[in-house]
């Protein structure tokens, strides 16, 4: 980003005059520089610094801008601009790298401030805003995410790239799902236009939006070819509408005598009255592939009391509409049939809906593409397949293996949390709070059983053998340290697990190490083998963050209260563990890169 | 799964198998060793069809000879379609050595490969488009004159290639044949579709076609004629059997028709005229031939066949044509002189009803054709235009109607009456005059099914009363069974919902159900439905014209937008298109998620054959109760005939039949034990006794006291309770002693232990 000079008067209050100047905003602080040189308000501010910005509306006496700071640290940095379009260039520009330490920012509530090292932003890389944004976004929205990023980036461990460079697939999801989801027809009638009336004379308003025509095109095809027709050519667009909506005035008061005369009259007004041709096209078409075990359109041949005059005519269940007017046979239970139809197939087109033209042309388009695509063999194989499995009876034979979407939890310990959180709420709720007691009993009897059936076992063999003893020895002994153990802190209810007995603060630390080795050892094991100068500082770093993190294990492990010592050490056991084995491998490397490169004074692999 | 029924080794395409599946298939196997006729009923979604077509085809398996064909009658094609894709099932858990052969049979509109003929667009130009290009006479022309000159039809030229060789180098091998797949075997050989199924009817096991096949005598006629007696019909579904045998045999005469005739006849002479100029000696053919009595018809060629003689007596077809309609000039001045007559009929200013006696006297007096002449009408007509090589059959349908119509009146006295009605009832100012000859006796229709084959079970949902259907069908079954359902879990929940909630009776009773109170509180009632209930949901309304006012009534309210806010909405219209399409556009909606309401009409298409079954239907609502039309002149005599001839009491009737299009709506949304669905009766008339104890067994056990008098609030909660409970996993095999899924162990244990069954 580039940097911004702009002349602007300082204040520290708003009713003071304040000292003339300019101001120079760069990507990470902003300087003053006064005119007069012997004043002392000068100011080289870093933008960490800065919580947000606030400014005066536009048009308003002055033209102020004030970058607030920390609230402990008090007050803010009020600048007066000549004008507004100047205040409004850096108002912009406070926004856009303020937005960019955000997501720093604001995790650093309640932890204590982390030492800046510059090394973090040598190696920062030109980035698109885009980039920029969508890594952001990614920070806010996991918590957990953030938290990494604060400590290894801010902190100095790991550069921006390396760690955004394992996270590529998120990055790309993001990217991938903002298009997917496309908004599709609303559910209500749009294209049903009700008239309102003003009550005085006898005026009638229509009154249409380009959704509303969108959707009048797509469920009215007649309509939509009269209007690619007409307009521009033989009338205007006003003009079109204009008629449409006296044609659909004519329906609605079901005047058939009336509309027949202007019809008569006007021939493009005769399209709107018309019976739709297309849809009728589309209709016949349509039938060929409707499924067979509902194709009722199949029966009109296939008995004879279909034919004329045979069969009873007048027992009152049949009831014969005679279509005495070509133009009064559109009914609401069509147009119902046609909306709903309209509203499934969904909105084929992605033009934004200001324009008529464009829209009318951009479904007739689609329309095309629809009309193409028509692979009769594979969707007559897909019904056959449906029916046969419309026809068998579900539950009198083993259930089918359905294709599925496998599940998605982006984060999946938060989830699990609350969903154990809300089960144990719940459980609470209903009163069925005994019901562990209960079942840590049955715990206890059991093992009691157990132990019974072991010893008799012991003495007299066993007759039949369901498993192989060695086996379940081995299983027995396996289990029963662990029993020993926990039997008498865990295991009362099932719900619970061992991390919730421990105080809250050790076990979001536990979790957060666990995530934070997690990270670091990716890096560190995917540095091996070191080939660049480069990889062995980011290896020597990543060590040092390993070990700083390997004392914070153990200074939790010797805090923390006797009672839970044991279950601490088991948690943090396997961590060590991981970081050992790292620590090992590096000094294995180092000797080795010592012995066969013994002369080189330094060490450093060129 | 195989087990033993008895003597019979049975295939069962499932692991496990439904208690009452496997006493249903008792029962019937019983029925089948005795030769007799029966009647079950067994709750829908408890595997009917499967059950049916297991047994009977195993039973076929069982006892090879005499050959047992299984004649399975369906309503719809789409029902046609569904038993063939559970007999396909069935097929591939057979043993490999019993394959049989199963196909299914429609007209040539569904049938039909050749493009020019599909061109044509409503069933009977693509009959008469069919009959131009392949009856006898053309193809005749076609073999003398230079190929191509004639244009005639390529599949069936190739077929009848094909078949001239014998039957057996056109036999299909053993499998399911679905319309479709006749259609893509037609097209793969080059072989018509339409004459190879008829064909391959006479040695198919199975053979799965429409009721009208065997119940229209007409079509029954060419198409059942050569089944022998060793056959099993099933009637599915055949809660409204005695409706369609009845309209099997009622014929209307409208002025159109009677125009139409006219324009027949005129062209008919014409055509006589022609031929006495060129071809003479074929008129004195046809005169010679009918001398010799009608009987020979038999021996024409397959393409010539026509819709046979509407239920002629056999021994009526011995006797020969009366000699006055033997010339064809004669006839067609009789034909012409009754055209006249009814035409002088139906100017009338009143309704008249007459019994056909009466009537078959008046024509006598007046027009001067006797009972005998008029009971020839239709043979002759058909043999008429043979003579005069008519291919645009569906040009003449005026004059076929007119003739079938006389055929009727002169062949049957009982069970008819001739009602003449100069404008719809509800149309007055519109002039239509009608006359219409309704059949009041069902058994007429049937009888001939009844006394030709050995074994006919008649089966459905709903066949409560039981006791009334032998009556009303005039037969003796040898076993009547209604079964009960085993459920796991209450997975139907029927309501009975009475009053709005304002708490004001709602009810579709003619003085109640314009109020707009009412309409409010059924709109209410939906939207908090769809607002509760996820997927599908149907809606049934009493009529075409009800459902359209309170669906624009409901628009207006606004009611309709706040429920489109829920669900999308689709509904049943007259035309059949547009409603094939909304139903598939529903369930499409259905299967991704989105929901949505259909509206539809009891007695409607959409309440006849189409399932709602698991997602596609969690909740039914019956706005009202679907009565008949009573002030239908026709609905009066059925019911005037009733009551004298078989002592059924009016209301009863009524009821009766309200109640069981009520249960077959209601019913469709269940199909297996796994899925639930629940049912709202929304009328305060459910909750009076004489109407309620109306409803089949299988839906009273489920209605709980609580849930007879509920208001709109009530049965939101109830529904909300109900899908809570059943969202939660449960045991599929039942628990404790009534087990509601038996393995193949248990009915082996069953076996040993014949004492303890159920």
């Amino acid at each position: 980003m580039a940097v911004i000079n702009m002349a602007a008067k300082y204040k520290t209050t708003v009713k003071e005059p304040g000292t003339p100047g300019v101001l120079r905003m760069s990507e990470d602080k902003f300087i003053f520089v006064p005119n007069d040189p012997r004043s002392a308000m000068k100011l080289n501010v870093n933008f960490r610094n800065i919580k947000g910005h606030k400014f005066s509306k536009d048009g308003s006496k002055q033209a102020l801008l004030n970058l607030t700071q920390d609230s402990e640290k008090g007050g803010g940095y009020i600048f007066e601009f000549d004008n507004f379009s100047d205040r409004n260039v850096c108002r912009d520009f406070v926004g856009k790298v303020l937005g960019k330490f955000q997501a720093v920012t604001s995790s650093r509530q309640n932890e204590q401030p982390v030492p800046e090292k510059p090394a973090a932003t040598v190696h920062s890389e030109q980035l698109s805003t885009t980039e920029m944004e969508r890594r952001m976004k990614l920070l806010w929205e996991d918590s957990e995410l953030q938290k990494l990023h604060k400590q290894f980036v801010i902190g100095g461990v790991l550069t921006e790239s390396e760690f955004w460079a394992t996270r590529k697939s998120l990055l790309d999801d993001v990217v991938q799902r903002t298009p997917k989801q496309r908004a599709g027809f609303r559910s209500a009638m749009l294209a049903d236009v009700r008239p309102s009336t003003d009550g005085r004379t006898n005026k009638v308003t229509f009154s249409l939006t380009p959704e509303i025509i969108h959707q009048i095109f797509a469920e009215k095809p007649a309509v939509h070819r009269a209007f690619l027709n007409f307009v521009p050519i033989k009338m205007t667009e006003k003009d079109f509408w204009t008629k449409y909506c006296r044609a659909e005035y004519l329906h609605r008061t079901k005047n058939s005598v009336a509309a027949a005369a202007e019809a008569a009259e006007d021939e493009e007004l005769a399209v709107f009255l018309k019976h739709d041709d297309i849809l009728a096209n589309e209709a016949r078409c349509k039938i060929r592939r409707v499924d067979p075990t509902l194709d009722m359109e199949a029966d009109l041949g296939d008995d004879y009391i279909h034919l004329p005059d045979h069969g009873i005519l007048r027992d009152g269940s049949k009831e014969t509409a005679d279509a005495e007017n070509e133009l009064a046979r559109r009914t609401l239970s069509q147009d119902l049939n046609r909306h709903a139809t309209v509203v499934l197939e969904g909105r084929a087109l992605d033009v934004e809906l200001g324009d008529t033209r464009t829209a009318a042309e951009a479904l007739a388009r689609s329309k095309q593409e629809l009309c193409t695509e028509t692979s009769d063999e594979k969707t007559n194989q897909e019904r056959l397949e449906k029916v046969s499995r419309m026809t068998e009876i579900e539950d009198l034979q083993a259930p089918h293996s359905l294709p599925y979407a496998p599940l998605c939890i982006k984060d999946p310990r938060e989830y699990f949390d609350s969903q154990q959180a809300n089960a144990v709420k719940a459980l609470g709720d209903t009163g069925a709070g005994i019901k562990p007691v209960d079942f840590s009993l049955k715990t206890e009897e059991a093992y009691t059983y157990l132990l019974e059936q072991i010893s008799e076992v012991k003495v007299r063999g066993l007759n039949n053998l369901v498993v192989q003893p060695e086996a379940t020895l081995k299983v027995l002994n396996g289990l029963n340290p662990y029993l020993s153990s926990t039997k008498y802190h865990l295991g009362k209810k099932p719900q619970e697990c061992v991390l919730d007995m421990l105080p809250n603060r050790t076990k979001d630390e536990l979790l957060h190490h666990w995530t934070s080795i997690q990270e670091l050892l990716r890096h560190f094991w995917s540095s091996y083998p070191i080939t660049t100068a480069y990889l062995y500082n980011k290896v020597l770093r990543l060590k040092d963050a390993m070990t700083h993190i390997y004392h914070k294990l153990q200074e939790i492990k010797e805090a923390v209260q006797s009672d839970f010592r044991h279950q601490v050490s088991l948690l943090v056991q396997p961590m060590l563990q991981a970081l050992d084995a790292a620590f090992a491998h590096y000094d294995t490397e180092q000797q080795k890169q010592s012995t066969k490169s013994g002369n080189k004074p330094n060490g450093f692999v060129q | 799964m195989k087990f033993q029924i008895e003597d019979v080794t049975v295939y069962f395409p499932y692991d496990y198998i439904y208690p009452e599946q496997y006493e249903y298939m008792v029962e019937l196997k019983r029925a089948l060793d005795a030769r007799g006729h029966c009647l079950l009923e067994m709750p829908t979604g408890t595997g009917k069809t499967v059950a049916l077509l297991s047994l009977i085809t195993s039973y076929a398996l069982a006892r090879p000879s005499p050959p047992l064909k299984l004649l399975y009658c369906t309503r719809t094609v789409h029902e046609m379609e569904k038993t063939l894709a559970e007999l396909r099932l069935l097929h591939s858990h057979l043993p490999p050595t019993h394959r049989s052969l199963a196909l299914g049979l429609s007209s040539r509109k569904n049938l039909c490969v050749n493009p020019y003929v599909l061109s044509s667009a409503s069933r009977d130009s693509v009959d008469s488009a069919c009959r131009r290009l392949t009856a006898s006479w053309v193809r005749a022309a076609a073999a003398e004159q230079p190929p191509g000159a004639v244009p005639t039809c390529s599949f069936f030229e190739s077929y009848d290639r094909a078949a001239s060789s014998g039957p057996d180098a056109v036999l299909l091998p053993p499998g399911v044949y679905t319309l479709g797949d006749l259609r893509a075997l037609g097209r793969e050989k080059g072989w018509c579709p339409y004459f190879l199924a008829r064909q391959m009817i006479r040695y198919a096991n199975v053979v799965v076609y429409s009721y009208q096949y065997l119940l229209d005598p007409k079509v029954a006629g060419i198409i059942s004629r050569e089944m022998q007696r060793e056959c099993v019909v099933v009637f599915d579904e055949a809660h409204n059997i005695d409706n369609v045998c009845i309209e099997a045999l009622s014929v209307s005469v409208r002025r159109q028709t009677l125009d139409g005739a006219t324009r027949n006849l005129h062209r008919m002479a014409q055509e006589i005229d022609r031929f006495k100029a060129t071809d003479a000696s074929r008129l004195r053919a046809e005169y010679n031939r009918l001398v010799e009595g009608l009987a020979q018809r038999g021996n024409l060629a397959l393409t010539d066949a026509w819709l046979s003689n509407p239920a002629l007596p056999d021994d009526i077809l011995k006797e020969a044509v009366p000699g006055n309609i033997r010339r064809a000039e004669h006839f067609l001045s009789v034909l012409r002189r009754l055209v006249q007559y009814l035409k002088g009929r139906l100017q009338t200013e009143n309704v008249e009803t007459e019994r056909p006696v009466d009537f078959v006297a008046s024509v006598s007096s007046q027009a001067g054709i006797d009972q005998k002449m008029l009971r020839f009408c239709y043979d002759r007509l058909h043999s008429l235009m043979l003579t005069l090589e008519i291919t645009d059959t569906d040009e003449f349908l005026h004059i076929q109607t007119i003739c079938d119509f006389a055929t009727l009146v002169g062949t049957y006295m009982q069970g008819f009456s001739i009602i003449i009605e100069p404008f719809d009832e509800r149309m007055p100012h519109i002039p239509d005059p009608v006359l219409q000859l309704s059949c009041h006796d069902a058994s007429l229709a049937i009888k001939p099914v009844f006394d030709r084959f050995q074994s006919v079970i008649i089966t459905s949902g709903t066949l409560s009363p039981i006791d009334l259907y032998p009556r009303l069908l005039n037969f003796n079954p040898v076993i009547s069974r209604s079964f009960t359902m085993s459920l796991t879990r209450d997975c139907i929940c029927p309501m009975v919902l009475t009053r709005g909630s304002d708490q004001l009776p709602v009810s579709t009773k003619f003085d109640m159900r314009s109020d707009p109170g009412v309409v409010r509180n059924y709109g209410r009632l939906l939207l908090e439905m769809v607002a509760a209930v996820p997927d599908g949901i149907v809606c049934f309304f009493v009529s075409y014209s009800y459902m359209d006012g309170i669906v624009n009534s409901w628009n207006e309210m606004g009611i309709l937008q706040d429920v489109m806010q829920h669900k999308l909405v689709f509904i049943e219209t007259q035309d059949v298109v547009e409603t094939t399409l909304a139903l598939d556009n529903y369930r499409r909606a259905c299967d991704c998620g989105r929901g949505a309401v259909f509206f539809s009409v009891a007695r409607g298409k959409v309440a006849e054959g189409i399932d709602f079954d698991r997602h596609y239907g969690r909740l039914v609502i019956m706005f009202g109760v679907p009565f008949q039309y009573t002030l239908s002149r026709i609905l009066i005599a059925r019911l005037e005939y009733l009551r004298n001839t078989f002592q059924i009491k009016e209301g009863d009737f009524l009821t009766f039949d309200a109640l069981r299009q009520a249960a077959q709506c209601v019913g469709r949304v269940i199909r297996s034990k796994a899925d639930y669905g629940m049912m709202i009766f929304a009328d305060k008339r459910y909750s009076r006794h004489d109407k309620r104890s109306k409803l089949p067994g299988w839906i009273l056990s489920h209605l709980h006291d609580a849930h007879l008098n509920l208001s709109t609030d009530m049965a939101l909660h109830i529904a909300r309770e109900f899908l809570r409970r059943m969202a939660q996993p449960y045991d599929k095999a039942g628990t404790g002693g009534r087990k509601t899924l038996l393995s193949q162990e248990d009915l082996e244990k069953m076996g040993e232990d014949p004492m303890n069954m159920f």
